[in-house]
């Protein structure tokens, strides 16, 4: 049986497409719930025509599917609350400090 | 007379300072021989970033859904704010950017030959992003790390962060084609079939025919256009043995290099697609074909051009 903290774990694999720095360092998994072998992800994206969505969606489905266990992986784009600077981690904003980009 | 290259005394101090760890920052540092081959260097950077944009932008109608065809507007966008990089660092040495992008004829540009060509289909489209864009970074990554110019070390960063996304959008997609099989898969190995080849000849001359390179010499970039050639393959060959397509390359475990596995340049038919195994070519026929340019060239220049050139002459 897959635990949400083991999903959790594996989600901290899938990078932003630009910079080395996981979808949960920057605050765009909202939810995580394990129900026997199926996972459902609450996924937002930064912007509504974020490029990435496609590439992301895909990335975190294998990520969670590959968790022992996982039968089926949903993810649930999700739009509200929106996405702001605020949600990225302590951590993500010293990796993107790095690269210049200021938030 | 010595094996030697006789170099003006001017000349050669700006290599030995260059060196010794010299960066260069403005016009002033430069000799006249620096600042051609910067400039040759960044035409080309500049030419191929403004043509991958309309055959992108093209292909980009092929996309199987909105967010996928969102990812390939972005990443023209990203490739026209390339260009601008490159020809704004031009601009700051004397060069007219309004004569760069609307002042030249389609064939004056000079990007490579793989951006004379159609992408045709969605499965043309993401080779175009696995192989091109691995040949951008491949080129670029080099130059942000070697490169002399401090500006243009400068400006790749952004640059370089940017082509990781299409890269990734590219391999993505190989690995997300090739799983679906059947008709699918074999219309992405009729992609690579071509585009595989094409992308070994855009690294140019081997190094054994190879004339003096002002690029190297000025520290303009760091490895020789065979050493790039592997790194390329030492990255593509892996990611479609790994899927199951095939390609025309090796791993050579005698050589610890990968080894090309036809005729090293030869022919190639752009109406077909099709590359010639059984018509090697010479470089300079290689040259000669890259200087008459592809199907697209007009088109894609035109289309550019076309954007905000009419009240611009000619």
């Amino acid at each position: 049986m897959p635990t949400e903290a083991a999903v959790w774990q594996a989600l901290r694999h899938v990078t932003d497409p630009e910079f080395p720095l996981s979808i949960v360092d920057l605050g765009m998994v909202y939810g995580v719930r394990v129900v026997r072998g199926r996972v459902d992800v609450d996924l937002t994206f930064t912007s509504i025509g974020c490029p990435a969505i496609e590439m992301l969606t895909t990335d975190v489905r294998e990520a969670a599917g590959a968790v022992p266990g996982v039968e089926a992986v949903h993810v649930d784009v999700v739009w509200n609350p929106p996405w702001t600077k605020d949600r990225i981690s302590e951590r993500g904003r010293q990796v993107l400090a790095m690269y210049g980009v200021v938030c | 007379m010595t094996g030697k290259t006789q170099r003006d005394p001017a000349e050669q101090a700006l290599i030995d300072r260059i060196n010794q760890g010299f960066m260069v920052e403005s016009e002033e540092d430069m000799t006249p021989g620096y600042k051609k081959s910067l400039l040759t260097q960044l035409t080309v950077q500049g030419d191929t970033e403004l043509l991958s944009a309309p055959a992108y932008y093209l292909a980009s109608r092929d996309a199987p859904n909105i967010n996928s065809r969102i990812a390939v507007t972005a990443i023209v966008h990203d490739e026209l704010g390339h260009a601008n990089i490159a020809y704004r660092i031009m601009e700051d040495l004397g060069v007219d950017k309004q004569w760069l992008i609307y002042g030249r004829q389609p064939h004056e540009f000079k990007h490579p030959y793989g951006f004379d060509q159609p992408l045709e289909n969605w499965a043309e489209m993401v080779v175009a992003n696995g192989f091109f864009d691995r040949a951008g970074i491949t080129l670029l990554s080099d130059v942000h790390e070697h490169t002399s110019y401090g500006p243009l070390k400068r400006a790749l960063v952004k640059v370089d962060r940017e082509e990781v996304l299409h890269l990734r959008h590219g391999e993505s997609w190989m690995k997300r084609l090739a799983k679906a099989g059947g008709a699918v898969k074999e219309a992405l190995q009729r992609a690579v079939d071509w585009m595989f080849p094409m992308t070994l000849e855009w690294f140019g001359l081997p190094d054994d025919l190879k004339r003096h390179s002002g690029q190297l010499v000025y520290r303009l970039k760091g490895k020789t256009n065979d050493q790039l050639r592997q790194t390329w393959m030492a990255a593509t060959v892996p990611l479609c043995e790994g899927i199951g397509i095939d390609v025309p390359a090796h791993w050579d475990e005698s050589a610890q290099t990968y080894a090309i596995d036809y005729p090293f340049p030869c022919q190639y038919d752009p109406e077909a697609k099709r590359w010639l195994f059984d018509e090697p070519l010479s470089w300079d026929q290689v040259f000669d074909r890259w200087k008459a340019r592809g199907p697209m060239n007009q088109r894609y220049v035109e289309m550019i051009q076309g954007a905000f050139g009419s009240s611009v002459a000619n």
